[in-house]
């Protein structure tokens, strides 16, 4: 279970006239993510969400609130008061709080993420991107091979073992990051708009294979997005962002039992909805600002 | 025999034999890639007329022989000169010191740049402290050095090193201060400890600007090698050009030249053929 503890995270902008200037990104997001579930994040560009998602994963800093991942806390949050800060900044002097230890390998929560541009290593072929998280995932040498091999037919990669990230394919790659995150056996995966840079057909293929994979492993699923039927279709909850400072707009349970088709009246409906919601915050957008 | 011990001799011999076909295609790609450009079609187009010119223009008297040795000249002075001067032994020294003084900058420059480059702490620390130093011409550091390491090998090797190691340094900083934040943060997801991430991303990304840095690095050493044996020593390629400058031997002073240009090609060639062996992902793009 994941759980966001009023999550907000402010940048500071220095003007060009030197004066400095408060940026929200978000404001205040409580989220409780069951285990097992499957949630979108849906928003327009720039709103946060991605920001979010880093927060959850540790990759971010919160400005202020906390994240708790199966009654563990994720990192600490930043300091209030000016005392807090010294020391905080004196704790953290050498490494930063969201490098891990210096030496040793150690997977933290069971978290995979999973980027918009993929983040697979251009300087090793598909297998070593599986056999490097393998490994750092502390699976023994002698199964790397069985494993790798194993997750890479997993997401239909066989035969493209061999070749570097530059020779795959958008779609490929994306697998091939999909590979990468399964193969550290996480029990939650976070997707940052995975499917946003790939063509409309490989985008469904995609879909479909994320569905089988989530209905045959139970993972907790947590996809970031813009694209409304995307949400829709995949997700048994969609929670919607208000545009920027990022919050909480409203959130919609999508109980139509799966297999899902795709154009199915009630997905329609529920599509019309957001829609809609997202119309009323472009017309009426100054009621959102502070 | 059974049919097992014919295959595995089979196999053996095979594996012997792809061991030697190896080393043979890769000496093959080197030279392709090395020699293949300077004996172009289209660069012999130049080369030829170029050396055709150099040869006449001395023959014709339109330059003065005396000044302006033609190629002929050069190559049998050359030869000469492996007979009479030992020219072996002059080349193994100079060779000695440059490998020694190259090896110690790239074993302290490239750690000390990774460092730097990998965390703020020790950059706020050390990097003001180099580029102040810097910008000291490496030629600058002559007198001082004789006076501290006296007239021989180690102050050869010094200024040698001195030569190469900013650019190693400031280039392997750059490459790794630069890495795709996105890489490294889909290995920290993964729980990369920072020494994981050093090895397995922050030196793959860098290794362009890396090679780039020790290229730039092999061209100033020989600079510096030049100055250092032109101050101390009896042997080398460096003392050999002031010596034929001594004797105005034109001719000789030439053939040192060409040669000094020679070594300069083939050490940046053979790191163009250490980057593409290296960065073989590279190739796709």
């Amino acid at each position: 279970m994941i759980e966001a503890r009023r999550i907000s995270k402010f940048f500071s902008i220095v003007n060009d006239d030197r004066t400095a200037e408060g940026f929200t990104v978000l404001n205040s997001v409580s989220l409780r993510i069951e285990s097992g579930s499957f949630v979108s994040l849906l928003g327009p560009s720039g709103c946060g969400k991605s920001t979010f998602l880093e927060i959850l994963s540790g990759l971010q800093a919160p400005s202020d609130g906390q994240v708790w991942i199966d009654d563990k806390l994720v990192l600490e949050p930043l300091p209030a008061t000016r005392k807090d800060m010294e020391e905080y900044r004196k704790k953290y002097r050498f490494l930063s709080p969201i490098a891990n230890s210096l030496f040793r390998d150690n997977p933290k929560h069971d978290i995979a993420m999973i980027f918009q541009d993929y983040a697979v290593f251009p300087w090793m072929t598909s297998r070593q991107n599986v056999l490097f998280t393998l490994k750092l995932r502390g699976v023994h040498k002698s199964e790397r091979e069985g494993a790798a091999a194993h997750y890479l037919r997993l997401v239909g990669l066989t035969g493209s073992e061999n070749k570097y990230p530059s020779q795959l394919s958008g779609g490929m790659r994306q697998r091939l990051a999909l590979a990468r995150a399964l193969s550290v056996e996480p029990r939650i995966i976070l997707m940052d708009e995975p499917f946003a840079a790939v063509d409309a057909l490989t985008r469904e293929r995609l879909q479909e294979d994320l569905l089988r994979l989530w209905q045959e492993t139970k993972k907790t699923i947590v996809l970031v997005t813009h694209d409304v039927d995307e949400a829709v279709y995949l997700s048994d909850e969609v929670v919607v962002f208000s545009p920027l400072p990022g919050s909480i707009r409203n959130k919609v349970t999508v109980d139509i039992p799966r297999p899902r088709r795709r154009s199915s009246p009630e997905i329609r409906e529920i599509k019309e909805r957001l829609l809609a919601m997202y119309r009323y915050d472009t017309v009426h957008e100054s009621d959102y600002s502070i | 025999m059974s049919v097992d011990s014919i295959i595995n001799d089979s196999a053996s011999s095979r594996r012997g034999l792809r061991w030697w076909n190896l080393l043979v295609r890769e000496l093959g790609v080197f030279l392709r890639a090395s020699f293949g450009s300077v004996f172009s079609r289209e660069f012999l187009t130049v080369l030829i007329p170029l050396l055709i010119l150099w040869e006449a223009l001395p023959r014709l008297g339109i330059v003065p022989r005396t000044l302006v040795p033609p190629p002929s000249a050069v190559v049998s002075t050359f030869r000469d000169m492996v007979v009479d001067l030992n020219m072996a032994e002059h080349l193994s020294s100079s060779a000695t010191r440059f490998g020694a003084g190259f090896l110690l900058a790239l074993v302290t420059a490239f750690p000390i740049g990774v460092l730097m480059g990998w965390n703020l702490f020790i950059r706020k620390h050390a990097l003001p402290l180099f580029q102040i130093l810097a910008p000291v011409p490496p030629p600058a550091w002559v007198p001082i050095t004789i006076i501290l390491f006296g007239v021989g090998l180690p102050m050869q090797i010094f200024l040698i090193f001195l030569g190469v190691f900013y650019p190693i340094l400031f280039n392997t900083y750059q490459g790794i201060k630069e890495t795709d934040p996105r890489y490294l943060a889909s290995a920290r997801v993964f729980g990369a400890s920072e020494f994981t991430l050093i090895t397995r991303v922050y030196i793959w990304h860098a290794l362009g600007s890396v090679i780039m840095g020790i290229k730039i690095g092999i061209a100033l050493g020989l600079i510096m090698l030049v100055i250092a044996e032109m101050y101390g020593g009896r042997s080398g390629i460096g003392w050999l050009l002031l010596e034929a400058k001594e004797y105005f031997q034109i001719d000789r002073m030439v053939v040192c030249m060409v040669m000094l240009g020679f070594i300069g090609w083939f050490l940046i060639e053979v790191m163009k053929y250490i980057e593409l062996k290296l960065a073989v992902w590279r190739i796709g793009r």
